[in-house]
């Protein structure tokens, strides 16, 4: 190895952002490898088109009731055939997905917002606020989850953003408790007790040098609670406590599909697929990152 | 442990206190009270008799009180939209089904989902092996409601096999149960795969393995003591959490259960009944967890030496 070569590598890996950057790289390499992953990652950038685009892309109004049309098969006119009012079927999944991301994506937004600084600080201050936040988590972790989530929507009459305030009750408890155990740990590294020897402000040490090290685990811990709020959003729409009509949403035109979808079947066929193809999608996406980052704690 | 016993019993008791407060002050407090949405508009005068009827025209705090002093009694009160009984009553009439559909789909999530992780465990990283993930993946994926609209078509209205829905002989069960605990299963399976690939790349099972034990005595002493203990503490609360959620497989076949009451009840605003049914899921939870806490101890004896040095 030439002189310059070898200096050229140990600038590389002396020089802090360079090896950062190549834990990335080397996270992304992991993650193509999987293809569920990519096939994850692929049909998240594609819903989020169609999810922004449907009012662009959508062949019919959402809403446009044709009587002539009531329960079609698939034709070339409506793709995947017609509901029972003769709405558009494909349409009405396109803006379908527009619900499906908003719970599942601030669902889980709204849960680290208020379990990330909960978890950094009870980790970090630990002591009787870090009693009071355990037996926070403790409590909300054994409530009957769906059924707070359906008496809180009921009580708060169902939008979309009162079913996220619903499932964020609980849903912050899981980022808590890991921030909480991550900054266990990071509280004992010699760069965050050198941090605290030189007199840096417990906000600073807390921002730029304990989450730093959380962040990645919170980008999977994130992606891995997608999942879980596209079931409740479609599954508390198909008892028709979710998503109003007429706005549509996967599960509800499941349930709104009741009777005829045992003779029709494209009713329930479309919008289940579509269900599940996005759990499995997230899903993969979460499993991806998991691998990605090499996640190694139990939650 | 007797001081750790008494702490958990305690903590139980302030959660269901508070979540006794929350959903009782909500419940008093969002417009549109039970008597709001009659079919026949009610005049003023009827609406104060069924407030006075009912005690809600007091204070929110003596209302309170009074439901505490007799929930602490097993008396939770009587629904208002069934007034010809009484709460406790209507979950216990009720509680058998939810139960059966929810204790029957757990044990088929589990048997299947045990099985299967047990095979891809002892076959790791082969074709099997990665099937049965990907077949976890998959499996979870799809919610029971979507499972139950599917086994109702092809084994119902095609096939005709099992009746689709309502309840009777244990045909009526099938369907359901299948549905609700298939995608359970691959949980199931993942983390008993998880469990048992940890513990058979670990050192002590390679000494025993060393030492010259038969495949079959490293398997039953060393890996599945030692798996068996994540396993339990996370499959115990797997039986209260099915059965209460099993509201979309009830109302898919149309089960006459308890979280079908809680649909129809929260639609209503029939207050005692939610009340009631709230506090008596999350007992049978908190009994749950605080039950595998203590048989953790049980079956890893580390934990009980810790506690003692500590």
């Amino acid at each position: 190895m030439s002189k310059a070569k070898a200096l050229k590598k140990s600038r590389k890996i002396g020089a802090d952002e360079v090896v950062r950057a190549s834990n990335w790289v080397a996270s992304w390499r992991r993650f193509r490898r999987s293809g569920l992953a990519m096939f994850g990652l692929i049909y998240f950038i594609f819903i989020i088109l169609v999810a922004v685009l449907a009012p662009w892309i959508s062949p019919y109004p959402y809403d446009k009731v044709d009587y002539n049309v009531t329960l079609q098969l698939p034709t070339w006119q409506h793709w995947m055939g017609t509901d029972g009012l003769g709405r558009d079927l494909m349409t009405r999944l396109m803006w379908g997905a527009r619900p499906m991301l908003m719970v599942g994506v601030l669902t889980g937004a709204v849960g680290m917002l208020i379990g990330v600084p909960l978890g950094i600080l009870a980790g970090y201050l630990g002591g009787a606020f870090d009693w009071f936040v355990q037996r926070l988590v403790d409590l909300f972790s054994s409530l009957p989850n769906y059924l707070l989530v359906l008496f809180l929507v009921m009580v708060m009459s169902p939008t979309v953003m009162n079913l996220v305030l619903a499932l964020s009750v609980t849903s912050w408890v899981g980022s808590c408790r890991l921030v909480r155990g991550l900054t266990l740990s990071a509280r004992e590294y010699d760069f965050v007790e050198a941090a605290r020897a030189l007199g840096i402000p417990t906000r600073r040490i807390l921002t730029k040098h304990v989450f730093p090290q959380a962040a990645p685990l919170l980008l999977w811990s994130f992606a891995s609670s997608i999942p879980a709020s596209v079931f409740a959003e479609a599954g508390l729409s198909y008892l028709g406590i979710g998503i109003r009509p007429p706005t549509p949403s996967w599960g509800q035109m499941m349930g709104g599909g009741g009777a005829y979808w045992l003779y029709y079947w494209h009713v329930a066929l479309f919008p289940s697929l579509c269900i599940v193809v996005s759990v499995l999608a997230f899903q993969g996406l979460a499993d991806g990152l998991r691998q990605a980052i090499d996640v190694n704690v139990n939650i | 442990m007797l001081r750790y016993t008494l702490n958990r019993l305690l903590g139980i008791m302030v959660m269901l206190i508070l979540l006794s407060i929350v959903t009782f002050v909500l419940s008093r407090t969002v417009p549109g009270g039970p008597f709001g949405k009659a079919e026949v508009p009610m005049s003023k005068v009827q609406m104060d008799q069924f407030y006075e009827k009912y005690g809600l025209d007091k204070p929110i705090l003596e209302q309170y009180l009074t439901w505490l002093s007799q929930a602490v009694r097993l008396d939770f009160g009587v629904p208002f939209t069934a007034p010809e009984t009484t709460v406790t009553g209507l979950i216990m009439k009720l509680l058998p089904y939810s139960a059966l559909v929810g204790f029957l789909a757990c044990v088929f999530a589990l048997t299947l989902g045990i099985i299967l992780g047990m095979i891809a465990a002892a076959n790791p990283n082969g074709w099997v092996d990665n099937s049965i993930v990907t077949y976890s993946i998959v499996a979870g994926s799809i919610p029971s409601f979507v499972l139950g609209f599917v086994v109702v078509y092809v084994f119902s209205a095609k096939l005709g096999w099992f009746p689709g829905g309502g309840w009777g002989g244990p045909e009526h069960l099938v369907l359901p149960v299948f549905a609700y605990g298939f995608p359970a299963s691959a949980g199931v399976a993942r983390w008993t795969r998880q469990c048992l690939v940890d513990i058979i790349n670990s050192d002590f099972v390679r000494t025993a393995y060393a030492k010259g034990l038969q495949q079959s005595r490293v398997m039953s002493k060393h890996v599945l003591r030692n798996a068996l203990i994540p396993m339990v503490t996370s499959f115990l609360p797997m039986f209260p959490g099915m059965m209460t959620g099993s509201i979309f497989i009830e109302q898919v076949f149309g089960l006459p259960g308890l979280g079908k009451q809680f649909v129809l009840a929260s639609t209503n605003r029939d207050y005692p009944l939610v009340l009631g049914i709230t506090i008596f899921w999350a007992v049978l939870i908190s009994a749950t967890y605080f039950i595998t806490d203590i048989l953790y101890g049980v079956i890893d004896p580390r934990v009980r030496i810790s506690e003692r040095a500590a």
